[in-house]
């Protein structure tokens, strides 16, 4: 059993029904963070950084992927399956599994990010491209455009917002997975997170996991509205719902 | 994550064409790479000299352990999981109330976007380490993607089936038992595999909380830099997603109901 | 491609005014399948012609028509457009002077208006300015006002307006021929009669070699010049101007088209300036226009119960009609013998 950890006398109860539970001290955490703040913001920005490259990069590998294989049904079911494993790999264990190989730090985590992502955009890709109505394909054919022309000029604007859609959902994930990268050294909120974990016991354990965890939260959904203004603006208005 | 799997699980599940035979080999493609992958793990052990440290943690002993706890704490959670999930999710299917209804959305939007290290190492920091929290962890994360799931998939059943039940004279639960949850299953199917899949993976961060699990042979070869115990905790712990997501995916296909 | 290529497309793309097509022993067999879609088909549609395609689902005469632009590749025979070789040449350069017209339309929802018309005419390498002349033209010419239209989107149209950009779209780079399947199927009938209408007028200002199919056999008699009923396997069982087959079916298949009612369909396509006229009546109320056609003339005479009917021009009374003269008009010679329709 731990000690609950007390920031002054406390007049709440810590005891519920015989389990001993930490209080949570508000007056604690405002002063954690204004003492912190710099280097906070300074995680927030690391955290971005290292998602932002990650997403970049799945998006030229996958989007890339699925332009290939769209119409091609074994390569396509085989890729799918494919990034379909690396999603069911538990993070900790392929961000273990790389490190022997790549070091710690930014480089496993953005390799894992990638890997993670790469099934969110592959599959969206893919079923974005197939999505486009056979009026279409045909019209389009039949005025004389050769396929190359027809997937970039026709089927993939038209794809883009189910693309678009792909990202966020990898954005998502890799907005959480990264907190765990800090495992590895990897940057970002994360670090926070574990900081409590082995502060454990001292009076700002709660406040750094806290900290750390409310602000993965905050910043996925900052990010994921922001994913929702960005579509709106990139799809062309004629496909706008 | 869970708006995908719902949504696949839904485009799949209308897509599926009959299926003459179950048991053909593609079937078996993911269990035969685990077997492959396994094999070649321990061709390469007890190729390697292994010092004292390493032959601590690679015997049988020790690694048996270490599965039995991470899958008892996938099991027993999932299993908790379903018990309260699935029920809540009919409940909440049920209400009028739209203003619950977006609660419970914007609380499943909250939810999704928070990390599961976070959520283990709050809870032990607030209350305790150990297994117990580990399992307290582990359902209240896999919580939602069944919860989102389960009312994804009662919604989506055709107002017109819901109707014409009806008007057939069935009553409400009738309706539930008979219509509505056989043709929501693969739905809420789907939803369960996301939370086995997740469970697994959460169950490995328990390591960082004293839980137990493949976790500890993860963190012990990183912290001790010994890569054999490295490799095989990861490996396994792989291993073990991919055949539970597998079996998952079996019983899915299994108990779907025949006709949709 | 080949120089060859290049210079039958170009020679092709300059005959604007339509060019020949040359379909000969045409034949298609899909994989896996025993009866062929087509088989030996064979025709020659006149520089300017427009001819339908009619017959019943399945018959094979979209596949016919869609060998023209090789949508669909040929098994066997040839195919040829001003004389020259269809299946020599590189499909996307040909298709890029044949315009295309199907039934959904496909226009693609991403782009205005104005940038579907011009899809063409940027692919064939046309100046920004020459294509918003054209498209302004052609958004004109179907009616659509170009200032209101040109930089809307596909799903703020309705279904006749997208039909309409759909036929001014495949007109953008002014092709010598045109393939149209069903292009009003899809909307109701008010909207189909007046496409009908404006596409006839259309024809008869730009005049483009025209192969245009359809299952409606009413359409075929008030659109095209000649009509090939096809059966099964694209067979045809009559290729003939409208008036004639309506006159002379050649067999039962192509009476059960025609459907009862044969007689009125024809008089449908004669113009009341056709029958001799007599002396003015003076049986009123109804009267009928000198431009109207002969049924017009019998459906007011039924309606008048007079026995004879004033034809007027311009307001003034210039003759009469009556039952005699209208039969008469029909070429009196009513086959003896026809079995049921």
């Amino acid at each position: 059993m731990s000690e609950p950890a007390h920031d002054a006398p406390d007049p709440l109860n810590d005891e519920y029904g015989g389990i001993s539970v930490t209080t949570f001290d508000l007056d604690g955490l405002l002063r954690f963070w204004s003492r912190r703040w710099d280097d906070i913001l300074e995680l927030v920005a690391q955290h971005l950084a290292v998602v932002a490259l990650s997403l970049i990069i799945a998006m030229i590998v996958g989007i890339g992927i699925g332009l290939l294989v769209w119409n091609k049904p074994v390569p396509r079911s085989v890729t799918i399956a494919a990034a379909g494993v690396a999603l069911t790999i538990p993070s900790l264990a392929l961000l273990a599994l790389i490190t022997p190989i790549f070091g710690l730090g930014w480089t496993p985590t953005v390799i894992s990010l990638v890997f993670y992502s790469l099934l969110p955009i592959v599959r969206n890709t893919v079923v974005g491209l197939r999505e486009v109505s056979p009026a279409i394909m045909e019209s389009a054919r039949g005025m004389g455009m050769s396929p190359t022309r027809v997937l970039f000029t026709i089927q993939l604007p038209i794809a883009w917002p189910i693309i678009l859609t792909g990202v966020r959902v990898a954005a998502q994930l890799t907005i959480g997975i990264a907190a765990i990268a800090a495992y590895v050294a990897g940057p970002g909120l994360g670090q926070l997170i574990f900081q409590g974990l082995s502060s454990l016991g001292s009076k700002n354990a709660l406040n750094f996991a806290l900290t750390g965890t409310v602000g993965v939260i905050i910043l996925a959904l900052v990010v994921d509205g922001l994913f929702v203004l960005i579509t709106r603006y990139s799809t062309s208005r004629g496909l706008r719902v | 994550m869970s708006i995908e799997s719902a949504t696949m699980a839904i485009a799949t599940a209308r897509q599926q064409p009959v299926r003459e035979r179950f048991w053909t080999f593609k079937r078996f493609t993911v269990p035969i790479i685990v077997v492959v992958v396994l094999a070649a793990l321990l061709i390469w052990l007890s190729s390697i000299q292994l010092d004292s440290i390493e032959e601590r943690t690679l015997n049988w002993t020790y690694i048996t352990l270490r599965v039995g706890e991470h899958l008892s704490l996938t099991v027993v959670a999932s299993a908790l999981v379903a018990l309260l999930a699935i029920p809540t999710g009919i409940l909440l299917s049920r209400t009028r109330s739209r203003a619950l209804r977006g609660t419970i959305l914007g609380i499943a939007n909250v939810g999704q976007a928070t990390p599961a290290v976070g959520v283990v190492i709050l809870l032990a920091i607030v209350w305790q380490t150990g297994y117990t929290t580990a399992l307290v962890a582990l359902v209240i994360y896999a919580f939602l993607p069944v919860l989102r799931n389960t009312m994804i998939g009662l919604q989506q059943v055709d107002a017109n089936v819901r109707e014409s039940a009806r008007g057939m004279g069935m009553t409400p639960n009738q309706v539930l038992l008979r219509i509505e949850l056989p043709l929501a299953q693969p739905v809420i199917l789907a939803g369960l595999r996301t939370s086995l899949v997740f469970c697994v993976g959460v169950a490995t961060i328990a390591t960082f909380i004293n839980a137990g699990g493949l976790g500890d042979m993860i963190v012990n070869g990183l912290k001790l830099q010994r890569f054999p115990v490295l490799i095989v905790g990861a490996v396994l712990v792989a291993c073990i997603a991919l055949l539970i997501d597998w079996i998952a995916g079996l019983a899915e296909d299994l108990l779907k109901p025949k006709g949709i | 491609m080949s120089e060859s290529t290049d210079t039958a497309i170009t020679a092709i793309a300059r005959k604007t005014d339509g060019a020949s097509i040359v379909l000969d022993h045409v034949t298609k067999v899909y994989a896996g399948q025993d009866a062929p879609a087509v088989e030996e088909f064979s025709m020659t549609v006149d520089p300017g012609e427009l001819i339908m395609f009619v017959g019943p689902s399945g018959c094979g005469k979209t596949t016919t028509m869609k060998m023209v632009n090789r949508i669909i590749e040929p098994t066997s025979g040839s195919i040829s457009i001003d004389g020259r070789d269809v299946l020599s040449l590189d499909p996307n350069e040909l298709r890029r002077h044949i315009g295309y017209v199907i039934q959904q339309i496909g226009l693609f929802p991403h782009m205005t208006i104005a940038e579907n018309i011009g899809v063409v005419p940027k692919l064939l390498g046309w100046t920004k300015q020459r294509t918003a002349e054209r498209i302004d033209e052609l958004l004109q010419t179907v009616q659509l006002d170009p200032g209101v239209f040109a930089n809307r989107y596909p799903k703020q149209l309705s279904g006749g307006q997208q039909q309409r950009v759909g036929v001014a779209r495949a007109l953008a780079a002014d092709p010598p021929v045109m393939l149209m399947d069903e292009p009003f199927g899809a909307t109701d009938p008010i909207t189909r009669e007046k496409l009908q209408a404006e596409f006839l007028r259309l024809q008869a200002s730009i005049g483009k070699s025209i192969i245009f199919v359809t299952h409606d056999f009413d359409e075929a008699i008030k659109l095209g010049d000649r009509i090939a009923v096809l059966s099964e396997r694209s067979h045809i069982e009559q290729f003939d101007t409208p008036a004639n087959i309506l006159a002379e079916p050649a067999n039962a298949y192509v009476s059960s088209f025609i459907g009862k009612g044969a007689a009125l369909k024809r008089l449908a396509l004669l113009p009341v300036a056709d029958a001799g006229l007599g002396a003015a009546s003076g049986a009123g109320p109804l009267t009928v226009d000198i431009g109207d056609s002969l049924r017009d003339a019998l459906d007011a005479l039924v309606l008048n119960g007079s026995p004879a009917i004033d034809v007027v021009s311009d307001g003034r009374v210039v003759g009469s009609l009556d039952m005699d003269r209208i039969s008469q008009a029909l070429g009196a010679e009513l086959p003896s013998t026809r079995t049921g329709a």
